[in-house]
This record gives C-alpha cells, sequence and structure tokens, in this order.
C-alpha cells in the first residue's frame, strides 16, 4: 500500500488534514457553525463545474475559490440583511448545488466525475493538494495555537472578548477564511457531502472523554488523525471511496468513546 | 454626606449629551452620566430603557450617533479597557464546549498567556486571593457550560477581577440567579467594592435590589429621567411615572 504513490500522498494529505479539521471541529462545534462549513463545502460544487466548464483539468482553484466567495456571501448577507443566518446558509447551500448540477449536466460529465467530488477519491490527491495540506497545517496549526487565548475567548462570549482586548472582528473574519479554505483542500479526500464530519464528529468523541478544553483538543486532533489515516487506508483496501470510509472511522471511534465513558461512570461529565 | 457626582473630585466616567439611534429609533436621547471614583453607582430603567445600549457604549461596543465619552478623563476607549472589568448580563455557552473554570480564569492572566501548556501548573497561587474573596474555588474543575446561574456569576466576577481593574461594569449581573441568591451577590459586589476602592456602575432593572448599597441612581428611560440618593429616586414623581407600580423599596427585605 505505502509504495503506490497516490497512496502516499493520499496518506499524508490525511495526515495532515485530519488534525487540523479535528482542532478547528472543537472551535466550530462550539460556536455552531457546522452549517457554516457544510454551505461553504457544497458552494464548492459550482466551483468544481465552472472549472470543468472552463475547461481546467483540475479544478481545485475554482473550487477554492467559489468555497471563499460564498463564505464571503454568508457573512455580507447576515451584516446586511435581517434574513436568520441558517435561512441565508439553506438559500446559498441549495442555490450552488443547483446551479453546479445544472452546469456539470449541461457539460455533459460522466457521473464518476462528479461522484469522486462529492465523496472524495484518493486518486484526486495530487501533489499540489498535498502541498496544499502541508502550508495549511503548518499555517493553520500554528496561527491557531498562537491565538488559542482569543479564540477561547470569543467562543465564550465576544463582547467579553473585547473588553478584554481582543480584535474580535477581525478574528472572525480570520477564523471564516481558515475555515473555508481547509474545508476546500479537505473536499479532494471527503468529498462535498462527508467533509463536514471530519470537523463535528473527532471534536464530540473527544468531548465523551474529557474534562477540560486541553483534553478536548488533544484528544479531538488524535481521533481527527486516526480517523482521517485509518479512513484513508480502509478505502484503499475495500476499494470504496475515501470519504464515506473516513466517515465510518471517525463514527466508529465516537462509539467506542461512548461506550468507554459509559464503563467508566468517574467520567461521566454531565451533572 | 455628598455623594453628589458634581462633589466628589475625578470622575471615572462621564458621557455628554450621548445619542445613539438604533434603526432610526432614539435608543439614548441625550444621555449626561458621571459616576466619581470610588463610588457605586447604579443604573436602573424598565427593560428597553437603553441600559444595555449605554454600556455597550462605555464598553466601545456600540458607537454613539452623536455627544461625547470620557473614561478616566481620556476619550481612547480602548485604551481604557484594561483598566476596566465586564460582567456580561449572561453568557450562553453550547454545552460541548468543556472548558474548565480554571482555563477560562487562566485567558484573563498575564503571565498564563498560553493557557494551554500553563493553566493545569501555575495557576493556584496566581488565582488564590481572589477566589477565596468570590468563593468559587471548588469549582475550579468544572466545566463552564455546567455551572448553575449563580455560580456562573461568581465565575464571571472573579474573571472581571483578575487584572485588578479600577472600574467594574455589571450588567444585569443577577439575570439568572433566584430572589433569595440576588441579595447575596449584591452584598458580594458591594463589600468587593469597599475593599477594593473600585468603582462601579451596576445595571439593573430593579431599583429595590441596589437599593442598600448604590451611593447615588440613574433612572434611564431613553434619558436620564430622575437622578440621585436611592432615597430620593425612590419617592420622585418622575419615576413613578415612568415605572408605574414597580418601585417598591422594602419588598424584597421582608425576610430579613
Amino acid at each position: 500500500m505505502l509504495n503506490e504513490p497516490f497512496m502516499q500522498r493520499a496518506l499524508l494529505a490525511a495526515l495532515f488534514l485530519g488534525p487540523l479539521c479535528a482542532l478547528l471541529g472543537v472551535f466550530v462545534t462550539a460556536r455552531r457553525m457546522a452549517f457554516f462549513s457544510d454551505t461553504i463545502s457544497h458552494g464548492a460544487l459550482t466551483g468544481v463545474a465552472l472549472g470543468f466548464w472552463l475547461g481546467m483539468p483540475d479544478p481545485t482553484i475554482p473550487l477554492i475559490l467559489f468555497s471563499l466567495l460564498i463564505a464571503g456571501a454568508i457573512v455580507w448577507l447576515r451584516e446586511r440583511t435581517e434574513l436568520v443566518t441558517d435561512t441565508i446558509m439553506a438559500l446559498l447551500l441549495s442555490g450552488s448545488v443547483a446551479v453546479g448540477m445544472i452546469i456539470l449536466s449541461l457539460l455533459h460529465r460522466r457521473p464518476g466525475d462528479i461522484q469522486r467530488f462529492l465523496f472524495g477519491d484518493i486518486l484526486a490527491v495530487g501533489p499540489q493538494e498535498v502541498w496544499l495540506a502541508a502550508i495549511l497545517f503548518a499555517v493553520v496549526g500554528t496561527g491557531l495555537f498562537m491565538n488559542l487565548n482569543d479564540l477561547s475567548l470569543i467562543t465564550v462570549q465576544e463582547e467579553l472578548a473585547h473588553v478584554c482586548g481582543v480584535q474580535v472582528r477581525r478574528l472572525n473574519l480570520v477564523f471564516v477564511i481558515v475555515l473555508t479554505l481547509t474545508v476546500a483542500v479537505a473536499i479532494r479526500l471527503l468529498g462535498i457531502i462527508l467533509v463536514t464530519s471530519l470537523i463535528v464528529i473527532p471534536p464530540a468523541t473527544a468531548r465523551s472523554l474529557s474534562r477540560n478544553l486541553r483534553q478536548q483538543i488533544l484528544l479531538s486532533v488524535a481521533v481527527g488523525m486516526a480517523g482521517a489515516l485509518g479512513g484513508t487506508a480502509a478505502s484503499w483496501q475495500l476499494s470504496v471511496p475515501c470519504g464515506p470510509m473516513i466517515v465510518v472511522t471517525c463514527i466508529a471511534l465516537f462509539i467506542v468513546s461512548l461506550a468507554w465513558r459509559g464503563l467508566r461512570p468517574g467520567i461521566a461529565i454531565s451533572p | 454626606m455628598h455623594l453628589c457626582p458634581e462633589h466628589q473630585g475625578p470622575l471615572v466616567v462621564e458621557t455628554r449629551n450621548l445619542r445613539v439611534a438604533l434603526a432610526g429609533r432614539p435608543i439614548l436621547d441625550g444621555v449626561n452620566f458621571k459616576v466619581p471614583k470610588g463610588q457605586l453607582v447604579a443604573l436602573i430603567g424598565p427593560n428597553g430603557s437603553g441600559k444595555t445600549t449605554l454600556l455597550r457604549c462605555l464598553l466601545g461596543l456600540q458607537k454613539p450617533s452623536s455627544g461625547e465619552i470620557r473614561l478616566f478623563e481620556g476619550t481612547d476607549i480602548r485604551e481604557a479597557l484594561p483598566r476596566i472589568g465586564y460582567v456580561p448580563q449572561r453568557i450562553d455557552i453550547e454545552r460541548s464546549f468543556i472548558l474548565s473554570v480554571r482555563e477560562f480564569l487562566a485567558l484573563r492572566m498575564e503571565k498564563a498567556r498560553n493557557w494551554f501548556w500553563h493553566a493545569h501548573k501555575t495557576s493556584d497561587e496566581m488565582l488564590g486571593t481572589t477566589l477565596a474573596e468570590i468563593g468559587v474555588e471548588e469549582l475550579l474543575d468544572r466545566p463552564l457550560a455546567h455551572l448553575s446561574g449563580g455560580q456562573l456569576q461568581r465565575v464571571l466576577i472573579a474573571f472581571s477581577l483578575l487584572r485588578n481593574p479600577e472600574l467594574l461594569l455589571l450588567d444585569e449581573p443577577t439575570a439568572g440567579v433566584d430572589a433569595p441568591g440576588e441579595q447575596t451577590f449584591y452584598d458580594l459586589i458591594a463589600d468587593i467594592q469597599q475593599r477594593r476602592k473600585l468603582t462601579v456602575v451596576l445595571v439593573s432593572h430593579d431599583l429595590s435590589m441596589v437599593f442598600r448599597h448604590a451611593a447615588w441612581v440613574y433612572a434611564l428611560n431613553g434619558v436620564i429621567c430622575c437622578e440621585g440618593h436611592p432615597e430620593h429616586v425612590m419617592n420622585a414623581e418622575s419615576l413613578k411615572q415612568a415605572y408605574g407600580i414597580h418601585v417598591s423599596p422594602y419588598h424584597h427585605h421582608h425576610h430579613h
């Protein structure tokens, strides 16, 4: 398995993206932004379709740009309209999936081409994706750790964070951009439909076993890495799409965490 | 005893003709608000009277349409923030976020710049005095999201005091606390204020709760409709008009 160059690339991407998504996920779930992540990943479908339409063999650039555009649209509409954020996101999600599918149908792409973006594909991870993942991992991972204080504070309450001297608007903006870039790059491995699971499931798994945020962050990163690597390897063994395999692996870990917690009532956290 | 703001030396908070309009509706319509150093001043008013908006202006969270704000006799709010402690009305934390009380408090301590590595080692001695004062030592390892309303308010007070602020702003701090707990809480605040010689602005919907401790009361309803000693404000005709039947100073003291 490790002798195949495509497999080396896929495992490297999983090694970088699993922990990064899991670390971001701790704050994404606590800030109730899981649907936000889902919306920008689905927005990527239009980016993929536009890339094909422009004749690009590899639509990574339009995919990332369109995800950023959708993220910007959510933020802009939330500030400028009276609409509930969920409404804005549901509108953009369904809208971009619809436009993407219409363009792809008109282009008469083979269903396999579309499916590999919907559910992830080991073969789709090229050297470019591995480099992107590595750079994101290094830059975003370091940035998150340097700003854990401020990020924790805005998660507790933005007003309180402001009074403590945090530049709330700027930090929120950076967080949205970082999340969007990570989701866009992880789509190659997990697919548009399933990418958010790597952000949501590891923190939930860690949550059942942790007593404080530090434990939750460390465990979440470990679960993200194990789920991404295990799922990618299993996907090769079983010749099934990569995204579903990673999700199933993460869910298996989640169930184990629940059982573990059930067996050790001393750790039970809920009062 | 002259507690009138004009006779109390330096003003820690001063607003001049402060106006705020939200979506075209005036919320604050020319508010002059003064807090002298070392005093506990109460800001009362019914729901929607602009109390929280005034507080948000003082913290730089809301831009006034016009008027002037001076904190510690300067006009730069950001510069004044390190000298301010703030206790929000309530915080709404997702239950899945298990920041412990110890980790939360470490976020406010200068030396624990990165709590991730240090919160669990160094915080005990640094927190010691503040925690003993407030009485939250036993909560240190509980997740913040699992505390009761009263426990959470105590932790928020401890948090606000960690950098030794000179001015403490409390926005309806007893919103999630039951009535007996409420009075105990105000006693605690008055006690801290005296011990630490703090300047305190206490926002409340209910004058009777702050009656025992406030040196000066501002009654707000878009404008300052009445100000003075609690006894004076309590009997003011203008206040009765603004509040209807809610002014009854002795209501909460029967059980003492």
